[in-house]
């Protein structure tokens, strides 16, 4: 029992928990439609791939504030892509290079350059998006409907059993990168960097490279989010992804992360997302305005981080 | 000053330390340590890695609070542990690891937490000009290089000399007790007597000095007391005439398990 | 001769930004053919300067101690609105007191959790971000405060608006005002002295007797309460304001400070650095609005910069410190 107490994502296990009884106690005839559920299912799933890519690097005290404006540029990227007339296939597998290059960017700024990640993503975070404005002109056309139709963007953007394919996909990544993280050595390594880098790289880490590919993962799934997006809402605006670099820290610290590197699930980054995403519909469906929602993710990120750091240092002093 | 027959003053301790522990989670740095330290005497603080030496110092500087049991100065509890009491209570503290700001110049290290000011208006500013003299006369004196500007930043230094920066601090700012962690860091055969025979004197005016070192054999032939620590015990409190500065290296690589000869062993 | 260069950019963080500042002054105004230098122009972009500047002055004594504050936008958000909000009803002196309290408030309340709870500075003002970036919206339910006729009359609210001295903006003279009094503040004062202790190292400044938690608590406050002037500045300016007064002002402001100097690692800022940085970026942004250049180019020659001037400045500090 002191086993599961101690796990990093209990409180939001917790939270999630008492939101899902709460909503459908309060509001069970929206909360219970498949619709309102599918829709969760759909938006937890973009912001929580793009917080499980941020759960990477903030396990090895990083952070990448790009992945907004990584989101962006590659979902645009798709899309454009797309209404040129190149296949499906190709304009995907195009935008997720592009998605990775970033990551490569990011990593190396970091590593040679020895610059702060705060800062590196922070230029990240304004070049690409201003990327986008420039080679856009503000004129952003979605993705067709021919290219719609076609089997991969059916396979992010469609469903099946009527479930969204994007949840699905979320729990089938979440649950590989679980597993990775966990299980493998490589997943041990990016603890191990996260907990104690001098240490990790005196027991025979390839830092660089687990730094390397933290990045190059944040960046990948924040593509990888954009595709879900667009082949399932294929409308989009040039402000595409403006502002989810925040969302996603704070999913990723709710969900139990802990800034100071090493702690951390997978799980709790998904539940965090759930757990945002969920609230944030109900208080649509009540009729809240949406200035109440960001209000409560700010509350939501002190309360948890004071529970949390409060905890972490109990825990070391008794 | 602990007399050299063994027995010890009927004075009131200045610094009395009394069944403190201190733990880190599940790590026990410090078990049910007890130890008086009276002025004027010099006291050897002695053990090997690891042994609880620089905690027990933290905890008397203020810098962490004992989990358990209690620390007097001048016979009076102290209930609040922060630094800035123990500076005002007269401790001066050279430590191993911290001291130093290496984004500040020389000058404005000396004086950090004790600014001399000027005012203006009411206002008070860093009274420049003394900042620099007093620093400078002061860290030429104890032979830093007359190529050190004070107005430098201090990450210039090398490691002796930020060694050599750091005991002309604690010794010019001296008040009633000096604690020396490892001083003789990064210094020349030379630069090390010097520090030694600082020691002395510091203690001859009547200060108290707590002295840790590895060296069992150079502190022996200077100080009054050794205390032996180890595993975050103490395992030996002698005069030091009551025991051979062999016998006591015998004890710390023992790790504790040889019984001390003399009067007192935890 | 390595050593002089050595001891002039370790004294002079803020050396690549001004160098900077110069040449592309420079350049601006050739390409321009001067009109980048025109007074209308000037008036405008010291104006914006001086806005952005009062925000990043606060982010900058923040970074010093080795903390950061990302919740600065909303704060002159709230600040602006407090201010237009309450004049018509209390008048200007007391509206701006009010916005003023605000900012203090809630820098107090990121100066709790930061510096008596020990919570990373990231996350509490990432979560006060959002706190009052909704506030906002929602006490401003989708209009916008507004200088009333009767406001603008009064002398406070021309005091730190639309007048000026010389052609000067009363915005920019506060900002020259609010640097003079930092600058004095941090470099010549014991506080100052301890802030950039703090940020140099906090462990040896706590040994030394420094008060880590009392001086990380101010700079806080500090922090709020220039942004909240910074938002005041901008209201009386324009005559208005709206829920999104603010936001994204912060990373603007960090990028200033950066630019100008500031190590995001604490001990090492430089205000001056930090105005020539707020005024690189929105003479850049004048540049590319007086070329008829799409002005989206403005935030991605931002994210250049400040990867660029990072990248410069390290470099430098490594050749000047290599013994």
């Amino acid at each position: 029992m002191r086993k599961l107490l101690r796990r990093t994502d209990i409180g939001i296990i917790i939270g999630c928990i008492f939101v899902f009884a709460l909503f459908s106690v309060w509001n069970p005839q929206q909360w219970f439609d498949w619709g309102t559920l599918s829709n969760i299912g759909q938006y937890t799933a973009i912001l929580g791939l793009l917080a499980i890519g941020q759960t990477f690097v903030i396990l090895i005290r990083e952070i990448d504030l790009s992945v907004g404006s990584v989101y962006g540029i590659v979902g645009i990227t798709f899309a454009g892509l797309e209404n040129s007339n190149i296949s499906v296939l190709l304009s995907f597998i195009l935008a997720m290079l592009l998605a990775v290059l970033i990551g490569l960017i990011n990593a190396v700024l970091v590593i040679r350059g020895k610059l702060s990640s705060m800062i590196v993503t922070l230029g990240g975070l304004f070049f690409y998006r201003g990327l986008v404005y420039v080679t856009t002109h503000g004129a952003i056309t979605g993705v067709p409907q021919a290219a719609r139709e076609n089997w991969l963007a059916q396979l992010f953007g469609g469903h099946w059993l009527r479930i969204e394919n994007g949840f699905l996909l979320l729990l089938l990544l979440g649950f590989l990168c679980a597993v990775t993280l966990y299980q493998t050595r490589l997943g041990n390594h990016l603890l191990a960097l996260g907990g104690d880098p001098a240490s990790a790289e005196s027991q025979g880490v390839p830092v660089n490279r687990v730094r390397t590919l933290a990045f190059c993962l944040c960046s990948f799934f924040a593509g990888l989010s954009a595709i879900v997006t667009l082949t399932n809402e294929p409308e989009t605006n040039v402000s595409l992804g403006t502002g989810m670099e925040l969302e996603s820290i704070a999913a990723v610290v709710v969900g139990g992360t802990l800034l100071t590197g090493g702690r951390g699930t997978i799980l709790g980054t998904i539940l965090g997302a759930f757990f945002f995403t969920a609230v944030r519909s109900e208080m649509i469906a009540l009729g809240a305005p949406p200035s109440w929602y960001i209000s409560f993710v700010g509350i939501a990120l002190l309360v948890v981080v004071t529970i949390n750091t409060l905890l972490a240092k109990r825990l070391k002093t008794t | 000053m602990a007399k050299t027959d063994g027995t010890t003053d009927s004075r009131q301790p200045l610094i009395s330390i009394r069944n403190v522990c201190l733990s880190y989670g599940n790590f026990q740095a410090l078990t049910d340590v007890s130890v008086d330290f009276y002025q004027g005497e010099m006291v050897g603080l002695v053990g090997d890695n690891g042994a609880g030496k620089t905690t027990l110092i933290r905890i008397i500087s203020g810098i962490i609070p004992p989990t358990s049991g209690e620390v007097y100065f001048d016979g009076e509890r102290i209930t609040k542990f922060y630094p800035k009491k123990a500076i005002d209570l007269g401790l001066e503290c050279i430590q191993q690891t911290i001291g130093i700001c290496d984004n500040l110049s020389v000058a404005r290290n000396y004086f950090l937490g004790r600014e001399p000011t000027k005012r203006f208006f009411g206002v008070p500013f860093l009274d420049k000009k003394k900042i620099r003299d007093a620093s400078a006369k002061v860290v030429h004196d104890f032979g830093l290089r007359d190529t050190v500007d004070v107005d430098d930043e201090i990450a210039l230094l090398s490691g002796g000399e930020k060694q050599t920066f750091k005991i002309a601090r604690a010794v010019t700012f001296r008040n009633r007790v000096i604690i020396m962690d490892e001083p003789t860091n990064h210094l020349s055969v030379r630069e090390r007597a010097h520090v030694n025979e600082l020691a002395v004197q510091l203690k001859q005016q009547g200060l108290l000095v707590i002295y840790i070192t590895h060296d069992i054999f150079q502190i022996h032939r200077i100080a009054d007391r050794i205390v032996i620590m180890e595993n975050g015990r103490k395992v030996t409190d002698v005069p030091r005439d009551a025991m051979s500065a062999e016998a006591l290296e015998e004890i710390i690589r023992d790790g504790g398990r040889t019984p001390a000869k003399g009067v007192k062993s935890a | 001769m390595r050593q002089f260069i050595g001891s002039i950019v370790r004294r002079h963080p803020e050396g690549v930004t001004i160098s900077m500042v110069v040449l592309i002054s420079l350049a601006f105004a050739v390409i321009t053919q001067g009109s980048w230098l025109s007074v209308g122009n000037m008036q405008s972009l010291s104006q914006l300067t001086a806005v952005l500047a009062i925000m990043a002055f606060g982010e900058a004594i923040v970074i010093a101690t080795g903390e950061i504050d990302i919740s600065v936008g909303s704060v002159s958000g709230i600040g602006a609105l407090a201010f237009l909000g309450l004049a018509p009803v209390v008048g200007s002196g007391l509206a701006l007191l009010g916005a003023l309290a605000c900012g203090i408030l809630i820098g107090a309340m990121n100066g709790v959790f930061v510096a008596l709870l020990g919570l990373p500075s990231l996350l509490v003002t990432l979560g006060t971000l959002f706190l009052f970036q909704g506030i906002g919206y929602a006490v401003t339910s989708g209009f916008s405060f507004a200088a009333t006729n009767s406001v603008r009359q009064q002398w406070i609210y021309n005091a730190v608006g639309n007048s000026g001295v010389a052609g000067v903006n009363a915005g920019v003279i506060w900002a020259l005002v609010v640097l003079v009094v930092l600058q004095l503040v941090v470099f010549e004062t014991p506080v100052g002295n301890r802030i950039l202790a703090v940020g140099g190292d906090a462990a040896s400044s706590f040994s030394r007797g420094v008060n880590v938690t009392k001086i990380k608590f101010g700079v806080f406050v500090v922090s709020g309460l220039l942004a909240a002037f910074a938002g005041v500045l901008d209201a009386a300016f324009i005559g208005y304001a709206d829920g999104s007064f603010g936001a994204t002002m912060e990373l603007s402001a960090i990028a200033a400070a950066v630019l100008g100097g500031c190590h995001l690692t604490g001990g090492r800022i430089s205000l001056i650095g930090t105005l020539f940085g707020a005024f690189v970026l929105c003479g850049i942004q004048s540049f590319l609005i007086l070329l008829g250049v799409q002005p989206q180019w403005y935030i991605l020659v931002v994210g250049l910069i400040v990867v660029l001037a990072s990248l410069a400045d390290r470099t430098l500090t490594r050749f000047a410190t290599k013994q």
